[in-house]
């Protein structure tokens, strides 16, 4: 019976209106001007009430995604449905705002890149202009972004057009794909690379200078290591299984001392637990911390 | 070098060190061997997910790799599109831990698409058979999105059709039809970073999951394996080269007494034997084996160097 209660909505809704129509560039407008009074507006604000604004936009911004969590969620909604009480109402507001403050998140987030790159320009232009004796290194790091930038921009706008497929053939490439490839696979990948497999270098020095069996929970930790390093190689966990199946000869409880099996027991009942143990408390953690967060108890810089 | 042999032992120059690590892992790749090898559990679980997807089944992937770990992600990107290929799967991929994985990811494509050429064999069409979803800053928020409101999500994105300026990706063959996270059979999640942990937290439950880390990652990846939050993961260089072992030999194939790899869990799971199927997995594997062992015989050397001068300094 109650599809039958339903009234019908418009297709769009608060957050949305059809594409180019007059509510949607009025929506836009009047954010725009909202946006920009606020902005100036907390420009202009005494010093004593930013911290008020500030937490006040912080827990409205945290209690949307608790409520989106805690809240009942509607079940089965038919497009165009309309709410028949108040914990719908709130349930189908919820939902359909979602996708805006997803992408209201994004752009937030979009924006730490631009600060990144400001911050950048702002560090590397003064130690240009003022001569620092690393100055050659800030041209390079500036003059390779640039580059990467235009390049990157100029491959982008060449596949704007009907030919933007037919570019990821290499046959239909200019001067502007080799040269992204050049700058990008060429030398960007490789870096990143090279610099990851640095790691290695440190990774064995450090363990022939530190595993050492000082102590019992020392020898055992080793021991575990070991035994997991070992199981890694094919080659050495292979013959070892081997010769555990042809001894044990169908006994079951032998066969548990194959390499693969020790390794596995080792991950599936220490490792396991282990990080679960961990994660479980890191969890908590930051539940507390978000929880302190969001109501504006954690005071940045006072150590509190 | 002062002392006597223990503290000799203890205290290797790091250049000596550094060098023979570059020769451990250098001189095997010139030397290919295949080593022997038994894939682990949840390699087969991985496979036997991506073999068992109807031909045809669209597929929602998060790539978020890059240079920095092409030694495992690559391998295991590579041979995940050899395998979803084969099973004619339609492929919508996305990012969000790091701008350059987009660009990554599509060059990998691009790369294995110039080889299946290069053999006449069919491409792997942008748009038709996979669309670049692109990058989303905020990988919570967008798993979060893609989890709610899918539609919503990656509306406005767009990708490019052959021969026509770029469209919007829900028109493209792939994503038609698709309107929530549920529509994908299988979710796949190929990743050197914590997004992970954000799929099984938002899409876990609403449709299986499957991933792909590096060896780092093998550890807490295990957990979600263990409560079966995720159907089977492929991890790390060993993974990978499971994985090729996988394709090449199937699982209990053709019989469960002839089959080089078996498993009391799954059935019958055809491979496609082919010289293709050995990747990065095969080419590198050894190289890892080289580099362990070296791990190995240090800490010995160091510890045997520790007990020695101990003795020498009661002596």
């Amino acid at each position: 019976m109650i599809p039958l209660l339903q009234a019908q909505a418009p297709a769009t809704s608060f957050w949305s209106e059809a594409f180019n129509s007059s509510e949607l560039w009025t929506k836009l407008i009047i954010t725009l001007i909202v946006g920009l009074v606020v902005m100036v507006g907390l420009l202009y604000a005494p010093i004593r009430a930013r911290k008020p604004i500030v937490a006040f936009f912080t827990f409205i911004s945290g209690a949307y995604w608790v409520l989106l969590y805690l809240w009942p969620k509607p079940i089965d909604r038919q497009p165009g449905e309309m709410p028949l009480n108040t914990v719908e109402t709130v349930s189908f507001w919820l939902a359909d705002s979602n996708n805006v403050v997803v992408s209201f998140t994004q752009i937030l987030t979009g924006f730490l890149l631009g600060l990144g790159i400001f911050s950048l320009l702002k560090i590397h232009l003064t130690k240009i202009s003022k001569g620092h004796k690393d100055a050659f290194f800030s041209i390079v790091l500036l003059a390779s972004m640039g580059l990467m930038i235009w390049f990157g921009y100029a491959d982008w706008f060449d596949r704007l057009g009907e030919r933007g497929a037919m570019l990821d053939n290499r046959d239909n490439w200019g001067f502007t794909q080799y040269g992204r490839d050049f700058l990008f696979e060429g030398l960007l990948q490789q870096m990143d690379a090279a610099m990851f497999s640095v790691i290695a270098f440190y990774i064995l020095s450090a363990a022939y200078r530190a595993f050492r069996v000082r102590s019992v929970e020392a020898t055992i930790l080793l021991s575990a290591a070991l035994l997991v390093l070992l199981s890694l190689m094919g080659a050495v966990s292979f013959v070892w299984d081997e010769n555990v199946k042809a001894i044990a000869n169908g006994n079951p409880f032998i066969l548990n001392f194959q390499l693969t099996e020790v390794a596995q027991w080792i991950r599936n009942t220490f490792q396991t637990s282990s990080i679960r143990g961990i994660q479980f408390g890191v969890g908590l953690g930051a539940l507390a911390m978000g929880l302190r967060l969001w109501l504006s108890l954690e005071k940045p810089g006072s150590g509190s | 070098m002062k002392g006597n042999l223990g503290e000799k032992l203890q205290s290797l120059p790091k250049p000596i060190l550094y060098l023979i690590l570059i020769l451990a892992t250098s001189i095997p790749l010139f030397f290919p061997t295949e080593v022997p090898n038994e894939p682990v559990e949840s390699t087969k679980d991985f496979y036997a997910t991506l073999m068992a997807l109807p031909e045809g089944s669209k597929v929602l992937l998060m790539s978020d790799w890059t240079g920095s770990t092409r030694g495992e992600s690559k391998g295991a990107f590579r041979s995940i599109f050899k395998i979803l290929i084969r099973r004619k799967a339609k492929v919508a991929i996305y990012s969000a831990a790091d701008p350059q994985a987009p660009r990554v990811a599509q060059d990998a494509i691009n790369e294995l698409n110039m080889e299946r050429k290069r053999k006449n064999l069919p491409t792997f069409d942008r748009w038709n058979d996979w669309v670049n979803i692109g990058y989303f800053p905020n990988a919570e928020a967008a798993i979060n999105g893609i989890a709610n409101d899918l539609k919503g999500a990656f509306g406005g994105r767009k990708d490019f059709p052959p021969n026509s300026p770029p469209r919007d990706v829900f028109q493209s063959p792939v994503l038609q039809g698709v309107t929530k996270v549920e529509d994908f059979p299988l979710m796949l999640v190929i990743t050197a970073s914590k997004t992970s942990n954000f799929a099984v937290e938002r899409v876990s439950g609403r449709t299986p999951l499957a991933f792909a880390v590096t060896g780092v990652m093998v550890p807490e990846t295990q957990v979600f394996y263990q409560s079966k939050q995720i159907v089977g993961y492929c991890g790390g260089l060993k993974g990978v080269y499971d994985l090729e072992q996988l394709m090449e030999s199937g699982v209990n194939f053709p019989d469960k007494a002839t089959a080089k790899i078996k498993s009391d869990k799954l059935g019958t799971i055809e491979g496609f034997p082919d010289p293709d199927n050995k990747g990065q997995g095969t080419r590198y594997y050894p190289t890892l084996h080289y580099a362990l062992a070296l791990m190995i015989i240090m800490i010995i050397l160091g510890n045997v160097g520790m007990f020695l001068a101990k003795r020498g300094d009661k002596s």
